[in-house]
């Protein structure tokens, strides 16, 4: 009798014992949770931008100032560059025309009239 | 980012007059906005934002890419200021001039070739290239 005692309360200090572990296992890494950012919805595939040839550019540039003599219009290295005079009521005309090329960047620079 | 805020008015008219394939993008301080206008209605007015943001275009820190398309068998009226329109061979000033059209006379779509240059047709006949600038797509009855 005396040994079944013994016996019990050796299983019941290893119960608690186990309890009391396993309720600290518990409280493990509740503060060191991992918060990726969510950056896929706010940002779109950007693809590089799409610059023409300073050959193509030449040609373009050629035939949308062929009827406004009195400007000219150089390239280089992707730039168009716009110099000389223009009245002011032909102007977007002519801007879309050379915006229109893929440039990699337009200077305006006309005296406008 | 600072050049996307500066155009930003821009951007946002664009997207509510429905431009298609819109893309926005910013490079070396450069800001490329390109897409497909429904009119050239559209692409004037988003123009002349630009214009108001920048006055005259003079800061080069925009590249406006806005088309508008001729759709094939569609008329289009030719606005040159007062003169004929000059159709040529093919599509450069360096081609031989085919034939002319009329200030104000509506031709054929053909097909547009590119960006630049749409193939026409004329009530007499004449069929060549000519340049986009002059015509002005005419709604389909």
């Amino acid at each position: 009798m005396k040994r079944v005692r013994f016996n019990l309360i050796v299983v019941a200090i290893a119960a608690l014992t186990t309890a009391g572990l396993s309720s600290c296992k518990g409280k493990t890494d509740t503060d060191t949770t991992n918060k990726t950012a969510d950056t896929t919805s706010s940002t779109t595939t950007t693809a590089p931008v799409e610059v023409s040839s300073d050959e193509a550019l030449l040609s373009g540039v050629k035939d949308a100032t062929k009827d406004y003599p009195t400007v000219t219009a150089t390239v280089e290295n992707g730039v168009v560059t716009l110099t000389g005079t223009l009245e002011r009521s032909k102007l977007q005309d002519l801007m879309q025309s050379i915006h229109n090329l893929k440039p990699r960047d337009v200077k305006q620079q006309l005296t406008l009239i | 980012m600072a050049v996307q805020q500066k155009y930003q008015e821009l951007i946002n008219a664009a997207r509510t007059a429905g431009v298609g394939n819109l893309q926005v993008r910013e490079q070396n301080n450069v800001l490329y906005i390109d897409g497909q206008a429904p009119s050239g209605q559209v692409k004037d007015q988003l123009w002349n934002i630009y214009n108001r943001i920048d006055p005259d275009y003079r800061s080069g820190d925009l590249v406006l890419d806005i088309k508008t398309t001729n759709a094939s068998g569609s008329k289009a009226k030719v606005v040159t200021e007062k003169s004929n329109l000059n159709i040529r061979k093919g599509p450069g000033t360096d081609q031989p001039i085919v034939g002319k059209a009329a200030h104000h006379e509506l031709i054929t779509v053909v097909s547009q070739t590119n960006d630049e240059w749409t193939l026409v047709r004329t009530d007499a006949g004449e069929e060549g290239y000519v340049y986009n600038r002059y015509l002005e797509r005419v709604p389909s009855p």
